[in-house]
């Protein structure tokens, strides 16, 4: 019977809306878990497809040494493609010219992502390539027409072989960023790669696997393949890795959504924790007449548990629905904008947000419904009487517990989660201590106002523990949402400054110092926008504090030195070095000092390959440039800024010490698109400059910036809309008591002005506090973010410290006088008879 | 002998000590019987109820409701004694605002388990004369009508006892008196035995008998009234 009972109670309860809150919580957690996870599962796969064009692959595996063919079997047994890509540095010979080149032998399949582009001219928008070069063919990139004063059709000889030259290469999609160990590349056949002759044992050669097929079998291959593999010769590599600009946009862009979804979900089950809390209290004289009645406790947590259970699924299911719909509008969306198409998503974010719903709904009523199952039959004659008070400690636990469980299913990420919710716990505490403090100062500036104030103020203290709970809960929800609105502009003006649209998007390189003035001229005569120009001296570190550096780092060269000489691993190639006076742009001084003029030699070292080689300000490094050997000081380390396009400099030197060195020079400028065709008589004078063209990779940047955006353009709507939800709950929250003080005003012949107008007041109070508690948490949790998690300077929001306040003040003003409005326009009869 | 009251006390703790709030009180009512408890308002009515009924627990003495001692019986206990053998009616009406006027009535035979709720409670619905407003919420109904509802629930599962507490004290006086009449007639009807509290005197007049309350001192007054 008692089934009966809550089967009844749920379906008018729906009918009258007397649960509507409490399964809009749930609704909305489910909505925004579901939504979020499948648009950012969908999202990252596209991203993760789109970006691993930059591998050419989903996985590429690479070596020094060839790699057995068992492994390639393995993969392609679980249904990954694989492709070879070999590469090594070369000659190539023709017109009596040598230049030295990238070669690139490759298999049949590549790319395996992205696509290869080839045109019939050099410097010229290209077309997808169809296939790859035939035997005794050879594509090659623009620069190298130019280096060797070829036209398409001739032949360049490299090694033993000869090449015809078929196409241009204009896109490459695994061309990297490197800018100066890039010679210009040649393609050709990894079946023609012996007759080459050019490996040799010994010979410099990287062995690249490429891999691609579904995240499942690239993972379980992943497990089979990562015991086997050697430190030192192998590396395992996904898009994700490394420090490219597109790596640190992507983990950057993930760390963001990941947090603003947490955020969300936080929200969201803050909502329904506050409509857990009214659901249940509403119930208490429903429950004492049901034990009146002769209903057993038992009875009453059968049927309780089984009408909020029945809530629960109803909502779960509802929300599912919902936030399918809403990520598949999304998906859609955002899929027209960027004219991609978005992979499906895996099961596990449909069984997270029916988890989640679940759980905040269980966890969240738990005690309340203690509560409820306690109430004693005699309320129905004592009204105030709400049974034995459980402990209150049990409640925090249950609900911090619930939050931290949330977060951790959320993210997976303990170390996350549990920051996240100790600061969460801290700033609460602080939060309510000092809402406190500021209810009762407001209660003495109150007290001089006029009777609308004063009422409110007295409003404001008489509630004073619910109210500092409440704007805890208004704080949280303001402060998420600025913090969320806010790390998102910055987020986006970051990348927006590291890629401004005038951006550079061409590399020249090999400039002969006495071609720089006229290089220049050209710029300006062309009205062509161009960097700096950096002279470029290659060179190699040979000692650090007299501790003899090795060449190479990989294990047969390593033995193979040790066997001549005692040392350690050092850089293991050549270094581009330069000399400038002024510090570069995008570098910023950690240790030490940047030089004035006419200083000694000396050398200022980037902090990574400080760091690598253990390197501190006031060590003496000696470098061997063209033979001639020379020690200087360090005397700062820098840290560069890898993400911009710009060129940047393990070891930069006063001018003092290199500018007697032969130099080449490299600058960069941004040629519009319209122009590309006029680059090759552009640069005709100077056929010894190389140029790389860096428009493929901005455009590709930029279009994963793009999708990223609209991602957390949807995310901060869900996050809105679960801080508003938070809001409306705790307003109605305290709907019935407030309704017990107007029907007393009321009748005492208050007029309805003066009820509005309290209420408008004390909202719009408990707003502006709850709004200036939130922009302090929140530019202080900015702080932590921005330094922390995501890289960036750290930067005040002054501006916030006036929108905060007062768009609390709006926010929770409108919403507590909209959800009065109905109670004050109701005549003293009906309130009475709705108390009754 | 239904009911009875052995050396019945109640004491509660207040901020400026103890409060004796009913003197020790020894009753006996017969089955059928229809009492009324009348005193002044704090007098100790409600409380004598509440204890009478098993809402709440004395802090000395006994009640016994058909020789069962309800001090040796535990809540849930208690909850199955007022299931089985008792139903009220409140001053504040006191039904479920969520459920219809035909839900309110079939709540207590359902929590009871009793088959046929549905029959039952509409075929009381039809006797109190609201058949036709059954799938009204309490919200939609006048005062007189709520309480007229509530009659129904006290009397559906035909339960051997039946306590009201100022069952009129909300209604105007015409109303009132239907309601009173109603609630006499079923009682009548039914053979069950009525204890209500009241401080109106005419209302008390209608029952058998009338104990009175004064400062927690319960003395048999039928012959005052009378």
């Amino acid at each position: 019977m008692w089934h009966k009972i809550s089967f009844r109670l749920l379906k008018q309860e729906l009918k009258r809306g007397e649960l509507t809150i409490m399964a809009l919580a749930i609704i909305l957690s489910v909505t925004a878990v579901l939504s979020l996870s499948l648009f950012s599962e969908r999202l990252q796969s596209g991203l993760l497809e789109r970006s691993s064009e930059f591998l050419a692959a989903d996985r590429v595996l690479s070596s020094r040494r060839d790699i057995p063919q068992e492994w390639l079997d393995e993969a392609q047994g679980r249904d990954i493609q694989t492709a070879w890509r070999v590469v090594f540095n070369s000659m190539a010979f023709a017109n009596d010219s040598l230049q030295l080149i990238d070669v690139k032998a490759v298999s049949d399949g590549y790319p395996l992502r992205g696509e290869l582009r080839v045109a019939e001219q050099p410097f010229v928008e290209g077309e997808v390539a169809r296939g790859l070069p035939e035997p005794g063919e050879a594509w090659v990139a623009s620069s190298l027409f130019q280096a060797l004063q070829i036209e398409l059709g001739d032949s360049i000889e490299v090694g033993n072989s000869e090449f015809k030259v078929t196409k241009v290469v204009t896109y490459e999609p695994d061309v990297g960023f490197s800018v100066f160990t890039d010679s210009p590349n040649v393609i050709i056949r990894y079946s023609q790669l012996e007759q080459t002759g050019l490996i040799q044992p010994g010979s410099r050669v990287r062995y690249n696997v490429l891999m691609a097929g579904s995240q499942q079998a690239l993972a379980d291959y992943e497990r089979w393949l990562l015991p086997r593999l050697n430190d030192d010769t192998h590396s395992w590599r996904s898009i994700e890795d490394g420090d490219s600009p597109l790596a640190r946009s992507l983990n950057r862009a993930e760390r963001f959504m990941m947090l603003a979804s947490l955020l969300g979900v936080v929200l969201a089950a803050t909502a329904v924790a506050v409509a857990a809390q009214r659901y249940c209290q509403r119930n208490y004289d429903v429950v004492a007449i049901f034990k009146t009645l002769g209903a057993s406790r038992q009875q009453i947590r059968r049927i309780f548990i089984l009408h909020l259970l029945l809530l629960t699924a109803l909502s779960v299911g509802i929300g599912m629905i919902l936030g399918w719909l809403v990520q598949s509008f999304v998906i859609d969306w955002v899929a027209q904008q960027l004219d991609a198409e978005l992979p499906g998503a895996s099961w596990k974010p449909y069984a997270l947000a029916a988890a989640t719903g679940v759980i905040s709904a269980v966890m969240f009523t738990l005690y309340p419904l203690f509560r409820l199952v306690e109430i004693p039959p005699l309320r129905v004659l004592h009204r105030q009487l709400v049974g034995a008070q459980a402990v209150r400690w049990l409640q925090w636990l249950l609900s911090g517990g619930t939050i931290y469980a949330l977060l951790v299913l959320y993210s997976q990420q303990w170390w996350l989660s549990t920051a996240l919710f100790a600061g969460g716990a801290f700033a609460a505490l602080l939060l309510l201590g000092i809402g406190r403090l500021l209810i009762r100062a407001s209660r003495q500036a109150g007290m001089q106002a006029g009777s609308a104030w004063r009422l409110a103020m007295a409003g404001l203290q008489r509630r004073a523990a619910a109210n500092s709970v409440q704007m805890l809960a208004f704080s949280t929800a303001i402060m998420l949402l600025l913090l969320v609105i806010v790390l998102r502009n910055d987020l986006l003006a970051d990348w927006q400054r590291q890629l401004p649209e005038d951006a550079p998007n061409y590399f020249a390189l090999n400039i002969a110092e006495e071609k720089v003035p006229e290089l220049q001229a050209m710029f300006e005569r062309e009205n062509i926008r161009s960097t700096d120009q950096y002279p470029i001296v290659p060179g190699r570190v040979t000692y650090h504090n007299g501790e003899r550096l090795l060449a190479e780092v990989t294990k047969e060269d390593r033995e193979a030195q040790q066997e001549q000489e005692q040392g350690r691993e050092g850089f293991g190639r050549e270094l581009s070095m330069t000399w400038r006076d002024t510090l570069p742009p995008n570098n910023d001084i950690v240790a030490g000092s940047w030089w004035g003029e006419d200083a000694e030699p000396q050398v200022s070292v980037e902090l990574n390959a400080a760091e690598r080689l253990d390197i501190q300000v006031g060590d003496e490094l000696t470098f061997n440039i063209g033979g001639e050997e020379f020690t200087v000081p360090v005397t700062s380390l820098r840290e560069a800024d890898w993400s911009t396009l710009q060129p940047n400099f393990y070891m930069i030197f006063n001018t003092a010490t290199l500018k007697d060195f032969p130099a080449t020079y490299i600058t960069s400028f941004h040629l519009d698109e319209e122009r590309k065709d006029e680059l090759y008589q552009l640069f005709r004078p100077f056929p010894e400059a190389s140029l790389i063209d860096l428009d493929a990779i901005i455009d590709q940047i930029r279009e994963v910036i793009a999708q990223v955006s609209l991602a957390i353009l949807f995310v901060l709507v869900l996050v809105i809309i679960a801080g508003s939800l938070v809001l409306i709950a705790q307003v109605q929250a305290s709907m019935d008591e407030r309704q017990k003080e107007l029907v007393i005003l009321r009748t005492l012949g208050a007029p309805g002005k003066l009820l509005s107008r309290s209420i408008t007041y004390e909202f719009l109070v408990l707003g502006a506090i709850s709004g200036f508690i939130a922009t302090i948490a929140m530019d202080i949790a900015l702080l932590i973010l921005q330094t922390q998690a995501f890289g960036m300077d750290a930067t005040w929001h002054w501006r916030l410290w006036l929108v905060g306040p007062l768009s609390g003040a709006i926010i929770v003003g409108v919403l507590g006088r909209l959800s009065c409005a109905r109670l004050i326009r109701r005549n003293t009869a009906q309130l009475i008879r709705k108390l009754a | 002998m239904l009911i009875q009251a052995q050396q019945l006390e109640k004491i509660v703790d207040t901020s400026e000590g103890k409060l004796q709030i009913l003197q020790p009180i020894n009753v006996s009512i017969n089955a059928g019987e229809t009492v009324a408890i009348v005193g002044a308002s704090g007098s100790g009515k409600s409380t004598l109820l509440s204890l009478l009924a098993g809402l709440d627990l004395a802090t000395a003495g006994d009640v016994l409701i058909e020789n069962e001692k309800l001090s040796e019986l535990d809540e849930e206990q208690r909850a199955k004694v007022r299931a089985d053998k008792i139903g009220f009616i409140f001053q504040q009406f006191l039904l479920v605002p969520s459920l219809t006027a035909l839900e309110n009535v079939m709540l207590p035979a359902e929590l009871a388990g009793h088959k046929g709720a549905e029959k039952e409670a509409r075929e009381l619905l039809a006797k109190v004369g609201l058949a036709d407003r059954w799938h009204h919420y309490p919200n939609q109904l006048s005062g007189g009508e709520q309480q007229r509802v509530a009659i129904a629930r006290a009397f559906v599962g035909q339960p051997k006892i039946l306590f009201a507490d100022e069952p009129t004290g909300n209604l105007d006086t015409h109303t009132g008196e239907k309601v009173e009449q109603l609630l006499f007639d079923l009682n009548k009807d039914y053979g069950t035995t009525l204890i209500m509290v009241t401080h109106d005197n005419q209302l008390a007049e209608k029952c058998q008998r009338v104990l009175r309350m004064d400062a927690g001192k319960l003395t048999e007054a039928t012959q005052d009234v009378a």
